[in-house]
């Protein structure tokens, strides 16, 4: 069953005088546990359809839903919590609270949650042990590197648990060797959590480690494939 | 999501995340707490000053007028005039002195007369006081440019102003024919004698008054058909140790006495001028409290929307991560609310530092003063020991504190109103 379906989405906004037409169309469905990436050139509606997902923006036309949930039917409280406890998010840049170290970056979204302190330090330890980050937890994001702070980004998404996580371009400000390294972390976590990732790239070394690559062009879905062997470094 | 799960923010966790949002840009926030404790301090020593110079002007206008409060016949404050009194002072003092008022009760006669010397004539206000111990002869004893204080039982003795006696061109010694209009249209007069000549340096006493022992003004009563052997007198002025207590020994006054022909009044009362005086002088004060307060305002909404203004994309986070508007608006309005605890505690610092330092050591005002001391009646002590009630310490911190925690409304509003969208791509 899918775990998440989208149905006819278009989105459309003004740009001064002229109307743009940034999404078209759009059907997809992702089932469980698939590591997808969303590819095509810059503007070719990438971020617009992530964020749609995300309960970010609201599209012009069409349904989202996760599970059972119509997130397109939801009010803005509702999708504020639906985030909270359903989704997790990795941005390209500044992802983190600069007043609050790694653990408790990683502890927040779990704080929101209302998960108890035990249970949030236990799982936020883990989290950071998992992406490689103990000896760094007590570190302010500014002590961090880009690399570090993505990873504690990954850290708190899966940390609290969601059944979708969603990475806009995340390794866009990153080296070759951080960015590799953040693909291999998200793409083991994916499999061992079972948790479903869709991040958007046009990053050719994180295409390569993708098992379905949808890709879009002119806010249309212009192929949808499943890789059969994606590379993988570990 | 049958059962909708919903986000929380324990008050804790909005706290500590506000308290190191306001350390973010340490020099910002300190800037910003030392305008407001300036400002708080400025306000401290302005009111401060403020309250200690009309308190000092109060304390004199009460010793140099008719105390706390004046037991007087009924009407008399409206229309004075010499008939006016109460014949049956003796008994009247009997009972005041049963009431046990911790303070002083002093017998006093009030006549409006005409001064005369076999050079001029002016019109004067006659006070029979007790000459041994009334709280006046305090206060102008010191001023007495020559000549000596009355004797108790002086019938004849009389204390001038400066300014009377020139008028008069009256020496020590003078003779002084005092002449008081009677109620049936005659008049009466009496020969005193010049023993003293104060120089209060103000008109109203220096012009107008004449200071006499009881005796001396208790024969115009008389003419006014009063019993001398009753003690008739105008008025009691009452002084008190305590003067928190007024409201209390103004209830028990007007309790006692036959309300029907007398009537208890506080000073407020009795000086309304004065009262009038000092809540102009004090919307002075406020005017300028609410300059400091709008600066202060300033300050914090600069720092907090400065703040908030930074943090867009942070805010845009917080939301895409499921922080609700709610408790984003309550993390903003912490950090106003923390910058106002500190700016009040800081503010109390310095504010209450240069009361406690102005109020043992005073501010001498005497060379902006020169001889100009006196105010609607009264004096004003040429150095002002700074004052502050602690209702005034009430207001302070409240007007202050509710200020800078209101500043924080719009910022956090603003910041209540960013989408996520939006502020990612900032």
């Amino acid at each position: 069953m899918a775990l998440l379906r989208l149905e006819g989405i278009g989105k459309r906004y003004r740009q001064g005088e002229v109307e743009v037409e940034a999404l078209h169309d759009i059907n997809l469905s992702v089932t469980e546990g698939e590591f997808a990436a969303l590819v095509g050139p810059s503007g070719s509606g990438k971020t617009t359809l992530l964020n749609i997902i995300g309960g970010l923006d609201s599209p012009s036309s069409g349904s989202v839903h996760l599970n059972d949930t119509a997130i397109t039917r939801l009010s803005e409280a509702e999708l504020s919590d639906f985030r909270l406890f359903q989704l997790g998010f990795i941005f390209q840049a500044y992802n983190l609270v600069p007043v609050l170290s790694a653990l408790e970056n990683v502890e927040l979204v779990m704080v929101m949650q209302g998960r108890p302190l035990h249970e949030r330090r236990e799982r936020a330890e883990h989290y950071l042990e998992l992406v490689g980050l103990t000896a760094m937890m007590h570190r302010r994001p500014s002590a961090l590197s880009g690399g570090q702070q993505q990873r504690v980004a990954v850290a708190r998404a899966l940390a609290a648990g969601p059944r979708l996580v969603l990475a806009d371009e995340p390794t866009a400000n990153l080296d070759s060797e951080n960015a590799t390294a953040l693909l291999d972390i998200m793409h083991r976590l994916s499999h061992e959590e079972k948790t479903t990732f869709i991040f958007s790239t046009h990053d050719p070394r994180v295409m390569e480690r993708a098992e379905r690559i949808i890709t879009l062009r002119d806010g249309q879905v212009e192929s949808d494939e499943t890789v059969a062997t994606p590379h993988h470094a570990s | 999501m049958n059962e909708r799960q919903q986000s929380r923010l324990p008050m804790r966790v909005l706290f500590s995340l506000a308290w190191r949002n306001i350390w973010r840009h340490r020099r910002r926030t300190v800037i910003t707490l030392s305008s407001i404790a300036i400002g708080f301090g400025l306000a401290v020593l302005s009111i401060g000053i403020g309250d200690g110079s009309h308190n000092s002007m109060i304390r004199n206008a009460i010793k140099l007028g008719e105390g706390h409060l004046t037991v007087q016949p009924r009407g008399y404050l409206e229309a004075p005039a010499n008939y006016k009194y109460i014949a049956a002072g003796g008994s009247l003092a009997t009972q005041l002195a049963a009431l046990q008022i911790n303070g002083s009760v002093q017998p006093r006669i009030s006549l409006q007369v005409l001064a005369s010397t076999a050079s001029n004539s002016v019109g004067a206000v006659v006070e029979g006081v007790s000459a041994a111990d009334d709280p006046r002869t305090e206060m102008l004893r010191p001023m007495l440019l020559e000549g000596e204080w009355l004797q108790a039982g002086d019938e004849r003795g009389l204390l001038i102003g400066y300014g009377m006696a020139r008028k008069l061109k009256a020496k020590l010694g003078s003779k002084l024919v005092v002449m008081a209009g009677k109620q049936g249209g005659d008049s009466q007069a009496q020969l005193g004698r010049v023993r003293g000549i104060f120089d209060s340096h103000m008109d109203e006493l220096d012009d107008f008054l004449i200071l006499s022992d009881l005796s001396f003004a208790r024969v115009f009563l008389e003419g006014e058909g009063a019993e001398v052997a009753q003690q008739p007198v105008t008025r009691f002025a009452i002084f008190l140790d305590n003067e928190e207590q007024l409201a209390h020994w103004k209830q028990r006054l007007q309790e006692s006495i036959d309300q029907s022909a007398l009537v208890a009044l506080d000073w407020r009362e009795m000086m309304p001028q004065l009262v009038q005086f000092i809540v102009i002088d004090d919307a002075g004060n406020y005017v300028f409290l609410l300059l400091i307060l709008m600066l202060v305002v300033f300050g914090i909404v600069n720092t907090v929307l400065m703040s908030v203004l930074e943090r867009t994309r942070e805010f845009g986070l917080l939301r895409a991560l499921g922080m609700g508007r709610y408790h984003l608006l309550w993390l903003v309005f912490c950090e106003s609310l923390l910058l106002s605890l500190l700016a009040v505690v800081i503010g109390w610092l310095v504010g209450g530092g240069l009361h406690l330092w102005f109020s043992r050591h005073g501010i001498d005002f005497s060379a902006m003063m020169a001889e100009g001391t006196t105010i609607m009646g009264t004096f004003m002590d040429p150095v002002v020991f700074t004052e502050l009630s602690a209702e005034r310490v009430i207001q302070l911190t409240v007007i202050i504190f509710g200020a800078t925690l209101a500043s924080g409304i719009y910022p956090a509003i603003k910041a209540a109103r960013v989408t996520p969208v939006a502020a990612l791509r900032t």
